[in-house]
């Protein structure tokens, strides 16, 4: 008896010809994708718990490295205050650069008083009227801040009629609810 | 001959798998997004009340505001030492020691004794004047006390309802001033 020519051997598109395949023995490879999933979820939960639809209404400065806190007190969009070791920034702008003197005295810091008076007073033409949530200030500092320099600071937002001032921080576990 | 009916099938039935493809799509796209969105920094804030020094709208003290200004404690933070100074006296809580943060040695305070002090000064104040709450601290420093040691002690003291703190500097030989006035106190 002959053998069979190989045109009569069944067509098997997109798998390789092995011995196995002309025989018909062959499955179809097919990937175990529950693994996958399981793993997909696992990501996907944990992805929802720490999802955002806020965002963040902060941008965090590379110069400074915030302190841990449990606060659990929900960051406003209110001006911002940035004091590293070498400036003080108000709303981006770099108003004070830190030197030995500032750090001598405790008293306001005048230009720093001037450029707070201005923006509230900006604030104040723009809306016509100024309420108390426009009267604050959010003062993020480097964990190695002086405190002379945050009181100075703190003193000069007073003085400029920002009568509240929240320290913005990095919120750890274990936070008390507000 | 035909096999009778017996009403059951004898052809072997397998599970038909589930089509897990579309849910891979789904995820693939759902997982890119929520990485994007996901907030793995949170950001919270402390509140700060104005101070003596840095008051803002002074004036305007009730009868009930005073007494609790009156009975706020201060934490007195220096160099060598921490304080708890109330209305029943001053006393030392802790000595500075050197600590490790981020590959630097910086001067630390011991938290947990401040712990102690706090809640059994609030049990005090509980007991001598329940009527009036109590919830402004006032934090007294020298001036180069670091932040994150002002904000540790102020999380401290959020833990025991002291939860509108305040910030004043001053100069080493003021608050030992204050150290020396508050060491007599009042007995509860």
């Amino acid at each position: 008896m002959s053998t069979p020519s190989k045109r009569h051997l069944p067509l098997t598109l997109g798998y390789k010809k092995n011995k196995a395949s002309i025989r018909g023995k062959d499955k179809k490879v097919t990937l175990n994708l529950t693994s996958m999933i399981d793993m997909f979820t696992i990501l996907v939960v944990f992805l929802l718990k720490s999802y955002s639809a806020e965002g963040q209404i902060v941008t965090l400065s590379d110069a400074l490295t915030l302190p841990e806190s449990r606060s659990d007190q929900k960051i406003e969009l209110n001006l911002e205050i940035i004091v590293t070791n070498d400036a003080i920034i108000v709303d981006g702008e770099p108003i004070v650069f830190i030197e030995e003197s500032v750090l001598i005295e405790g008293n306001p810091i005048p230009v720093l008083v001037e450029r707070l008076s201005d923006h509230l007073e900006y604030t104040r033409q723009m809306r016509g009227t100024i309420d108390e949530t426009e009267m604050k200030v959010n003062i993020q500092g480097d964990v190695a801040t002086r405190a002379i320099l945050l009181q100075r600071v703190m003193s000069s937002c007073a003085q400029a009629g920002y009568a509240t001032q929240n320290l913005t921080v990095i919120k750890v576990e274990g936070g008390d609810e507000q | 001959m035909a096999k009778a009916a017996t009403g059951r099938s004898h052809r072997i039935r397998h599970a038909s798998e589930l089509d897990l493809l579309p849910v891979m799509n789904l995820f693939c796209v759902i997982i890119p997004f929520l990485l994007l969105s996901a907030s793995f920094l949170e950001i919270s804030i402390i509140e700060m009340s104005p101070t003596e020094g840095i008051s803002a709208g002074a004036g305007t003290t009730s009868l009930a505001q005073s007494e609790e200004q009156q009975l706020q404690p201060k934490i007195i933070l220096t160099n060598e030492e921490m304080f708890l100074g109330t209305v029943f006296g001053t006393r030392s809580i802790s000595r500075v020691f050197l600590e490790d943060r981020d590959g630097n040695m910086v001067n630390s305070y011991d938290y947990d004794a401040l712990s102690d002090a706090l809640e059994d000064f609030r049990g005090e104040l509980d007991t001598a004047f329940p009527t009036i709450p109590v919830h402004k601290i006032t934090i007294l420093t020298v001036d180069d006390v670091r932040y994150d040691n002002i904000v540790m002690t102020i999380d401290v003291c959020a833990l025991h309802d002291f939860d509108k703190p305040g910030l004043q500097v001053a100069a080493y030989s003021v608050l030992q001033r204050q150290i020396l006035e508050g060491a007599g106190g009042v007995s509860p």
